[in-house]
């Protein structure tokens, strides 16, 4: 194959991945009357910024009003952010414990890693039963607990192989000093890995962040509810309000690609259990 | 000193398992409970001794077992695919001479978009009067297709954002791998005389295969679960048609029927299957040494 070929076809792929992602950013930014056209409007003349000012579209699929997007901003925020540091906090603990002192051995490695790939909707299910005995559904609290059922095992695995690469040497020259392993793990193992605990933190948030069917059933209002659920709702109209519904789409989006974007050479170990060092 | 390490190192292991333990084994044992009984919640009234009643259910139940139809459908076409299109690019990157870094980074984008607004992109995209996708088609002389009406083209869509979303994924680790791999292996087949073909064959496969089973089996647990993508696009349908088994285990308890006993039932067997591989996947991943347990 000559180089042009080669290009050429990368090229198509390239369209093929880009433009569902394309098409979300300028519908995102299209007034009203440009979202129903035939033919597409494929490089939009005129922007605006009130699909994201809630200020477009209010006479499509019957809604009478945008819903407002700030409740379930915040409720996204909140649940993303306290579920990376917890899972960061009880991961690199636990990692610790099983890379230094292998505790629990294999099986318990075993269990962990079955429990990151259990299907979510068979979690859903006695989850929700659970919580709704404790009368605590459609709160931030058990959106983020069942949040850290997914991401603690991960992050845990993730830390184990990091801190595997950390010479034990370091931590147990600083046990025969007498300190404890507690004492190591705080300043040995914690600053020599800050780049592990930062890749696993923002997996941790994409995850969360991106997570849908655990909070469409765990949650039922504005109270708890997260920005996919919000966009969930969206979608059910007849005619439905591509453009407020691609902003929203595109506020869910941005912080996810800026992360993995800065996080590329963790993603994929997090991604395939740390079979590719990245 | 052994005994002080010992009692540190449990407690730094306790919140973990807690967590895990308490939102894990309890509603697990709960399920394992509930499947052998009858209840139903929007039914009301208590749980009733039913046996294997639950299981026996699913046999005779045509949605479950066109829902399974339809998962195996998943797994048998997008699947292969994927595995084929994410090798095929990691190859043609590989062989690029410039712009192969930004390429890659833009050829990541779409798994890191999440599933929902996949879901959003792609729904405006498979729209049957206003859509692009049928504007492009239409630019080949083919007439607008009801992409989300007709079940077997809902079917295709779903493989198609499915594709879309997780090529990506397989490019990129056996990108990584094919990086990694030691130059002067190939170099030493070519000086052999060896051809591209033949290296890709012999040198390249065998020493990638560790990493071509841990994809697949991981997209292949990915596939058993897909869900997101199928409620933001076709709700299941037309009629039952993109009915995955995970997307019949929401709808029969815990959307449009609460029976909970026959959802865990369900769920049971779906949880399985999914051990099963999981336990495959500790095999090809090599676990002990991975963890230098």
């Amino acid at each position: 194959m000559t180089q042009f070929l080669k290009y050429l076809l990368a090229s198509l792929i390239l369209f093929f991945f880009l433009f569902p992602i394309y098409w979300l950013l300028i519908t995102a930014f299209k007034p009203s009357e440009e979202w129903f056209n035939w033919p597409p409007i494929l490089i939009p003349t005129t922007l605006t910024w009130n699909n994201f000012l809630g200020l477009e579209g209010g006479f499509y699929g019957g809604m009478a009003s945008v819903v407002n997007i700030t409740p379930y901003l915040r409720n996204s925020v909140v649940v993303a952010t306290v579920t990376a540091f917890a899972s960061t906090i009880i991961g690199a603990a636990a990692a610790y414990a099983i890379s230094r002192f292998k505790v629990g051995g294999i099986h318990f490695a075993n269990w962990i890693i079955s429990i990151r790939m259990l299907p979510p909707v068979a979690s859903a299910l006695p989850l929700y039963l659970i919580f709704s005995q404790l009368r605590l559904l459609n709160t931030q609290f058990v959106l983020i607990l069942a949040h850290l059922v997914f991401t603690a095992p991960l992050s845990t695995w993730i830390l184990i192989t990091f801190f595997n690469d950390i010479p034990k040497e370091l931590d147990e020259a600083a046990l025969v000093d007498g300190a404890s392993p507690l004492n190591a793990f705080f300043h040995i193992i914690l600053p020599l890995s800050a780049p592990g605990l930062a890749a696993v933190a923002t997996l941790a948030f994409i995850q969360s962040w991106g997570e849908f069917l655990l909070a469409l059933v765990l949650t039922s209002n504005a109270d708890a509810q997260t920005l996919p659920i919000y966009l969930g709702r969206y979608i059910t109209g007849f005619r439905i309000a591509w453009g407020p519904l691609a902003a929203a789409g595109l506020i869910n989006m941005v912080p996810v690609i800026l992360f993995s974007l800065l996080m590329q050479r963790y993603l994929i170990r997090g991604l395939t259990f740390g079979a590719v060092k990245g | 000193m052994y005994l002080h390490s010992r009692v540190s190192a449990i407690i730094l292991i306790l919140p973990l398992v807690l967590v895990l333990a308490s939102l894990t084994i309890y509603p697990f044992l709960n399920m394992v409970y509930m499947s052998f009984h009858n209840y139903d919640l929007a039914k009301g009234g208590d749980p009733k001794f039913i046996g294997l009643g639950n299981y026996l259910a699913i046999f005779k139940d045509r949605l479950a077992i066109s829902s399974v139809e339809f998962t195996a459908i998943l797994v048998v076409i997008a699947l292969p695919l994927e595995m084929l299109f994410g090798m095929g690019i990691a190859w043609l990157f590989r062989n690029l001479i410039v712009g192969e870094r930004f390429m890659r980074s833009l050829v990541l984008l779409p798994m890191m978009v999440p599933a929902v607004v996949a879901g959003i992109a792609w729904k405006m995209l498979f729209n049957y009067n206003f859509g692009p996708l049928n504007y492009f088609l239409s630019l080949f002389g083919i007439s607008n297709i009801s992409w989300l009406g007709d079940p077997n083209f809902a079917r295709l869509g779903i493989i198609i954002v499915d594709l879309w979303q997780w090529t990506p994924f397989v490019f990129l680790v056996l990108y990584s791998g094919l990086q990694s791999m030691p130059a002067e292996l190939v170099e030493a087949a070519r000086v052999d005389g060896a051809s591209s073909w033949a290296v890709i064959r012999y040198v390249e496969l065998p020493i990638l295969a560790p990493l071509i089973g841990t994809v697949l089996i991981i997209r292949l647990i990915d596939l058993l679960k897909l869900f997101d993508i199928i409620y933001m696009i076709t709700w299941g349908g037309p009629g039952s048609a993109t009915h995955s088994f995970s997307y019949y285990i929401y709808k029969v308890g815990l959307s449009y029927g609460w029976d909970v006993g026959y959802a865990s039932a369900l769920s049971i067997v779906l949880l399985i299957v999914v051990v099963f591989l999981v336990n495959l996947l500790m095999r090809v991943l090599r676990l002990r040494a991975l963890l230098e347990l």
